[in-house]
């Protein structure tokens, strides 16, 4: 006879008479653990649903109080039925999660803003709660293919949806789809919002500077981060990076103009990688994260967004960590090709 | 063809010529030897017995048929009735008295606040220079400090507690025994009493004003706890239990911090996630704790019956030293051993005993260790191992690294 623990988004097997962290650290899950006697409590986790038998767990270790909390030592207890838990390390993300939904949307435009870049708005039937940063997942049509768009709104822009889509060569979402055959009106499944890539809830934010780095439409949900950000606290530092190949694959450029003069402590650097910039222009050319590094001499208390081609994101993590930003205070979001 | 070899007993003349000094340059290479081809054996340098596999350490540390004692090298540092070596009603009354300030409930309670600004001042002090050498920066002053403040020892300043762990743990350790079951080097012995002359004149003075006024520090609670009013426990009897965490307890979530970070260097992509990622802290540590065990051979067992483990038998009143640090690296466990790997299957080690004299301390040592690091990778996320020098790992009782000198931007 067995059970099945759930933690997580991982199943693990467990026998009648094996503890849950025999089965889970068998199973190859990490779950913390020292003395596996029952003594020292590292094992402790939460009882979401489900029944354990405490076996032989001392009430030193898991008091009465504890055990009414649904806390258990994972050395010790028994399933004794299916059973979901959840270590004690602290919830992922925090705060508000907004629920998942499925929506059809309409297409009310599908404009080429930059070279091979498209700015789709969709017409929600209902406003969609999400945090900046997030995105969604569009279903290409006829298929079962899903990808993901990042969001370039604010939180109460929750009837029309913006999102930012390069094209990819061959692409079934891209190439096929939104570049040749969406029309305006089409009416499409969206399913949302996804991921973690958001800011702090508005208390627990500290208004610290932030830069933002994003690779081509990596630019898209920044906006959203930037804007909310600046509306929270509109003096706070906040540099934005825009990585392109060269000046025709730039956009938002009114947008970036409105920010900067309305908020003083907001800065935009586009940077050109394959193209030197004109005289006197304000691009730069290279990479951002180089300029980042150059612009900062030390990013000690800020946060740090970077948005885009993976490579583009390590080389973001490494740059920012030379210049000391706390590692849990740098957040990405990788626009990782799909693998169907 | 001779078929000689096969039917005589093994050659184990090479334990006889087993020495102190290399024990302490580096243990394993004796003890993997002894894992394989006598793993209970009599060592005679250290006139003891030894486990050396995980399973025999763990077979005799739960046994009924065993009970603690101290190490005669320990004994003789620590005195009498130190925690470690002791049994029955008197180890119940001193584990007692030791484990609610332990206990998870309570330790989550202070944890935090106790130390993590204490990690925060040290870095503090050297952020800025680009360069440090995290052994003695950072890693004994967190572990000291943190415990220092716990006991009630805020005015013995942390280099001073750092000097008597050194001097406990060197005399502790001092193990070397003659065929007659004398000390080798009794010389050895002298910088503990000295260190225990220091901390008397420092502590005494404390413990006369916690008996009239009780306080919220360890100390004053082993006083007081669980005894009738208006009585206290005798000074005489919690000093060696005194002693035994101003070395071990002082001492260890240095070295595992220290341990655990030089791990992480010799494996630079781990090194990144964990910096990249605080939860996988208590998994690096864990590693680091079963691949530098901090405390790797310094408890012992003595059978209270005639018993035959894994085949050797072992008449009643016989001492056996438990190599932790050993059992963490039985291949029959874990493969490649030697690799620090915080991805290898996460099986139970031995690093904090087992038994009924496990260490009382593992959940409070945990948190000491996890918050030094998270600090640590918080300041200095661009942290470099200096690689001008080797790392030095020394010791056989304890074991950790000597200096861990690293260097970042600034
Ligand atoms: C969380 C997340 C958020 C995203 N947000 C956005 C966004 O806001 N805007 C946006 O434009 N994209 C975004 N993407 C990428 C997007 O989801 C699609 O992967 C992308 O549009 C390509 O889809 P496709 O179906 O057109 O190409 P596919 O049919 O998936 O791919 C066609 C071929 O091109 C390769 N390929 C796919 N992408 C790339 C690439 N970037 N570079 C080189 N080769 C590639 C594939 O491996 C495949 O061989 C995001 C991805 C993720 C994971
Ligand atoms: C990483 C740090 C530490 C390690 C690796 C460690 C390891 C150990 C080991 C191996 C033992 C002997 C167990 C046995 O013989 O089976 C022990 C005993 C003990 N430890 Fe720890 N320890 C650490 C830190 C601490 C701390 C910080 C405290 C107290 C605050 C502590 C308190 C004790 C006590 C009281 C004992 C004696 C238990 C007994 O004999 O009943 N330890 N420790
Ligand atoms: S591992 Fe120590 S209580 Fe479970």
């Amino acid at each position: 006879m067995a059970f099945t623990a759930t933690v997580g988004n991982q199943q693990v097997s467990c026998g009648e008479d094996q503890s849950m962290l025999d089965a889970f650290l068998r199973a190859g899950v990490w779950m913390p653990n020292s003395c596996n006697q029952g003594t020292c409590g590292t094992c402790k986790l939460r009882v979401v649903d489900g029944d354990v038998d405490h076996g032989d767990s001392p009430a030193d270790t898991l008091t009465a109080e504890e055990r009414e909390a649904g806390l258990a030592l994972a050395c010790q207890a028994r399933l004794r039925s299916d059973s979901v838990v959840e270590t004690l390390g602290g919830a992922v993300g925090g705060g508000i999660t907004h629920p998942l939904r499925d929506l059809t949307a309409t297409v009310l435009s599908n404009d080429e803003i930059a070279r091979d870049t498209r700015r789709l708005l969709l017409e929600l039937p209902e406003p969609l709660a999400f945090h900046p940063g997030q995105y969604v997942e569009l279903t290409v049509p006829g298929t079962q293919l899903r990808r993901q768009y990042s969001l370039a709104n604010t939180a109460d822009e929750d009837k029309v949806l913006e999102l930012h889509v390069r094209s990819v060569s061959g692409g079934a979402a891209t190439e096929r789809w939104i570049f040749t055959s969406m029309a305006v009106g089409d009416q499409i499944p969206v399913t949302g919002p996804l991921g973690d890539f958001f800011l702090p809830a508005e208390d627990s934010d500290d208004g610290g500077p932030m830069v933002l780095i994003g690779g081509g439409t990596g630019l898209a949900p920044l906006i959203g981060l930037a804007r909310t950000a600046l509306s929270r606290d509109p003096g706070r530092r906040v540099l934005l990076y825009h990585g392109v190949r060269g000046v025709d694959d730039l956009y938002n450029l009114d947008q970036m103009a409105e920010l900067t003069k309305v908020y003083p402590a907001f800065t935009f650097v586009p940077v050109l990688s394959h193209e030197a910039p004109a005289a006197e222009s304000v691009h730069r050319e290279g990479f951002p994260t180089d300029h980042f590094i150059e612009d900062v001499d030390s990013a000690r208390g800020w946060s740090g967004w970077l948005c885009g081609p993976p490579p583009m994101v390590e080389a973001g993590v490494r740059a920012f960590k030379r210049r000391r930003m706390a590692p849990r205070m740098i957040h990405r979001e990788k626009f990782t090709p799909a693998t169907d | 063809m001779t078929t000689t070899s096969e039917t005589t007993t093994p050659d184990r003349s090479w334990i006889a010529d087993i020495t102190m000094t290399e024990l302490e340059r580096n243990p394993y290479q004796a003890y993997e030897r002894l894992r394989q081809e006598a793993p209970l054996a009599f060592v005679p340098v250290l006139g003891s017995y030894v486990a050396s596999t995980a399973d025999i350490c763990r077979e005799i540390a739960t046994s009924p048929d065993f009970e603690a004692v101290i190490t005669p090298a320990g004994g003789r540092t620590f005195g009498h009735p130190a925690i470690i070596g002791v049994n029955g009603d008197i180890h119940s009354d001193l584990r007692g008295m030791v484990e609610p300030q332990l206990q998870p409930v309570e330790v989550d309670r202070w944890v935090d606040d106790l130390v993590r600004p204490i990690a925060r001042r040290y870095l503090e002090a050297f952020e800025a220079d680009g360069h440090a050498d995290i052994v003695t920066q950072f890693a004994e002053p967190v572990s000291v400090r943190s415990l220092g403040d716990l006991l009630g020892l805020q005015d013995v300043s942390s280099d001073k507690l750092r000097q008597w762990f050194g001097q406990l743990s060197r005399s502790f350790t001092n193990a070397a025994m003659t065929e007659d079951g004398e000390f080798v080097n009794p010389d050895g012995f002298v910088e503990g009493d000295v260190a225990r002359a220091e901390i008397q004149a420092a502590v005494d003075p404390l413990i006369d004003k916690w008996i009239e006024e009780p306080a919220e520090t360890a100390i004053s609670h082993w006083l007081h706890d669980g005894m009738p009013p208006g009585k206290t426990r005798d000074r005489q009897y919690i000093y060696p239990t005194i002693y035994v965490y101003l070395l071990g307890a002082m001492q260890e979530p240095g070295h595992g911090i220290a341990s655990t970070l030089v791990g992480l260097f010799s494996e630079p992509e781990q090194m990144e996630e964990v910096v990249d990622d605080p939860t996988l802290i208590p998994r690096a540590i864990s590693e680091g704790m079963r691949w530098t065990s901090p405390i790797w051979s310094a408890t012992a067992r003595i059978s209270k019956v005639p018993v035959t483990i894994a085949g050797v038998d072992l008449p009643a009143n016989t001492p056996v030293i438990l190599s932790y640090g050993s059992a963490n690296h039985d291949t029959g466990v874990y493969d490649a051993p030697t690799r620090y790997d915080i991805k290898r299957p996460p099986l139970p080690h031995l690093a904090f005993g087992a038994g009924n004299h496990a260490c009382a301390g593992i959940y409070y040592a945990n948190h000491v260790m996890r918050i030094a690091l998270e600090e640590l990778f918080e300041a200095i996320p661009n942290l470099e191992r200096n690689t001008s020098t080797d790392i030095e790992f020394w010791g056989w009782g304890f074991r950790g690294p000597t200096s861990l000198p690293v260097d970042w931007e600034v």
